[in-house]
């Protein structure tokens, strides 16, 4: 059911309030003298908060096709819009205290911030090539303007070119990948598309399309060998920008590579739950060794990493690729595991960011020996960071190993043995680096013995981001059964 | 060569651009040699001049340009679209009635509160 342009926006209201928290928020920057005034913080607070119960609110299992077929509104949709919403508010909160970005606009800071939430809104959900390029192209520009946020900071604006340079390097790819589909298949839309690549013979130039949009795709969730750009980008950038980076636009960007590969290269198999090849091209080997390679490099260039910042960069890039596991089964018990390990990711890896933000923002220093017995100067934060660092290891009973146990299931389960050794090879690899920073936070001598203040908000989110890593350990059903459900997707 | 050949349908109506193609690049690479094998050669400094007839330049020809010119001109980007988007939709504001209406002044709307922060932001001044 395609609906009109005004039909649809009643279904439209999460975006539509994230839009007019953006203008509120440009007035609000044009009004007011106080840069540094917490009015902006609260505002986006408010818009983004109303964005997550209108998500929530809109009706469970009713697909809709808003807009003449540009987005759908699906339950798929929905849990997407409401995970990076509640990455933004944690981010939120993250920036509210952040040394760097005192002395700077709050306003522009949360306009940046909003946008690109708002263009994840429409990437999760777009069903059109145009508008999919469109709502990756608007995740992007205001992504770039945040890694650079700290004018006159010599790696924030290195990291803001490089962004810049890739990712226009990558969405040219992918539109050249695009267009290359649009001349095969006549549509923009990715249900026709699928229906007329399925029917026609397999050519290479389809073969060459698909290769190119897993191009654009892959360097949304940096996986290998289109990573190079993340681990510059998370140093330079202010540190909850970078904890935004590292979960929002990576969920969106596996939103909409599964719903792009499901609906254009794989038709649904006559058991139900399970999905087959539309074509004679393998994607999902592809997508396998991608997965075993980024997860890989990840997890071994993290290793010499002596930057907290960029050993959680490459710890993003491994995550990624663990979560490419779920991604190639062709099944909705692995796209299950893939949403369930993104809530976990959520929780585990921005309570880790924000300990960084903290450390940061008393010592000035993100380095290994700048956390040396944060054990004794901050006890709170250090037990924290720990229970944040082994859940991304996957130690039971932290919820990082309950996602896992999804992924590894399904994988052994589907017979592909390879990338499961694969998989729990690296994990182990991952235990040596994460456990060098809580030797470093408990066993090492601090450099100044002095107790590093925490502020009252920064402990209150650390244990409101702890208690679910913990929590999800021992009691994940609700959440699992989310994503189950979240995985219907339309097709029209 | 002649089982290569045979496999060639020169009836196909595009083998004569195929052809075409071949005797262009041939020439046009042919003739760029040809005149580097056979053409004298005389440098002098009028030879190396950025131009060899004409007035001598008097400034080095790499002037730095101001970066204000950008801002002017992403914003000239915007607003031109903004143009862009309004001609069509004057032309058939009959047929799409209050409803085109409401959508444009909401875009328009958009759109002057990007103007506003610019101006707020002095990127109309040229200090």
């Amino acid at each position: 059911m395609f609906l009109g342009n005004l039909a649809s926006l009643p279904h439209f209201l999460p975006e539509i309030a994230v839009t007019v928290t953006i203008l509120l928020l440009v007035a609000l920057h044009v009004a007011t003298r106080n840069r540094e005034s917490s009015a902006a913080s609260i505002l986006s607070l408010v818009g983004v908060g109303a964005a997550i119960l209108l998500s929530g609110a809109s009706p469970a299992g009713t697909g809709r096709a808003l807009f003449e077929g540009m987005v759908a509104q699906d339950g798929f949709a929905v849990f997407f819009k409401v995970l990076t919403s509640l990455c933004a508010l944690v981010v939120i909160f993250m920036s509210m205290d952040s040394a760097e970005l005192a002395g700077r606009s709050r306003a522009e800071y949360h306009i940046f911030l909003l946008s690109t939430l708002l263009g994840m809104f429409l990437l999760a959900s777009s069903t059109d090539i145009v508008m999919l390029y469109l709502s990756l192209e608007m995740v992007s520009i205001p992504s770039y303007l945040l890694a650079g946020y700290l004018k006159g900071k010599e790696r924030s604006t290195e990291a803001a070119i490089k962004y810049v340079v890739y990712g226009a390097t990558a969405s040219g790819v992918m539109i050249y990948g695009f267009s290359i589909l649009f001349g095969l298949t006549g549509s923009t839309q990715i249900a026709e598309i699928g229906r007329a690549a399925a029917s026609g013979k397999a050519s290479l130039a389809l073969l060459l399309a698909a290769v190119m949009v897993a191009v654009g795709f892959g360097y949304k969730i940096a996986a290998v060998p289109f990573h190079m750009w993340c681990p510059d980008v998370y140093e330079g950038a202010p540190a909850p920008a970078t904890a935004f980076f590292s979960v929002a636009p990576k969920a969106a960007g596996f939103a909409v590579l599964i719903r792009f590969f499901f609906t254009v290269f794989a038709v649904p198999d006559s058991t139900p739950g399970l999905w087959r090849l539309a074509s004679a091209f393998d994607w999902p080997l592809m997508f396998s060794i991608l997965s075993a390679v980024t997860m890989t490099v990840g997890n071994f260039v993290a290793i010499k990493q002596n930057n907290v910042k960029r050993l959680l960069a490459y710890s993003s890039i491994a995550h990624a690729g663990y979560m490419m596991m779920g991604f190639v089964m062709l099944s909705s018990a692995g796209i299950q595991a893939v949403l369930f390990y993104l809530v976990v990711y959520l929780f585990m890896n921005l309570g880790a960011f924000y300990v960084v933000v903290l450390v940061s923002n008393a010592t000035r220093g993100e380095e290994i020996s700048d956390f040396s017995g944060l054990g004794s100067r901050a006890p709170l934060a250090a037990v924290c960071f720990a229970v944040f660092l082994f859940s991304l290891t996957g130690i039971p009973p932290f919820s990082g190993f309950i996602g896992k146990v999804y992924l590894f299931a399904e994988v052994i389960h589907r017979g592909v043995y390879w990338l499961a050794v694969v998989a729990a090879v690296n994990s182990v690899v991952s235990l040596f680096f994460y456990a060098r920073v809580v030797r470093a936070m408990f066993l090492e001598e601090p450099k100044d013995a002095a107790g590093l203040p925490v502020p009252a908000l920064t402990g209150a989110m650390l244990v409101v981001l702890a208690v679910p890593t913990v929590l999800l350990g021992v009691y994940w059903e609700p959440v699992a059964r989310i994503a189950s459900d979240s995985v219907r997707m339309i097709a029209f | 060569m002649t089982g290569v050949l045979a496999t060639v349908d020169f009836s196909n109506p595009y083998f004569a651009v195929l052809v075409l193609l071949a005797v262009a690049l041939a020439m046009s690479v042919g003739f760029v040699l040809l005149s580097q094998a056979l053409g004298p050669k005389r440098y002098d400094r009028i030879k190396f001049g950025v131009y060899e007839c004409g007035v001598d330049p008097f400034t080095p020809a790499a002037v730095r340009v101001s970066v204000k010119f950008y801002l002017v001109a992403i914003l000239f980007l915007l607003f031109d679209l903004e143009t862009t988007f309004l001609y069509p939709w004057a032309v058939l504001f009959r047929s799409l009635g209050l409803f085109g209406f409401i959508e444009m002044a909401v875009f328009v709307l958009i759109l002057l509160v990007g103007l506003l922060y610019a101006w707020k932001k002095g990127a109309l001044e040229w200090q």
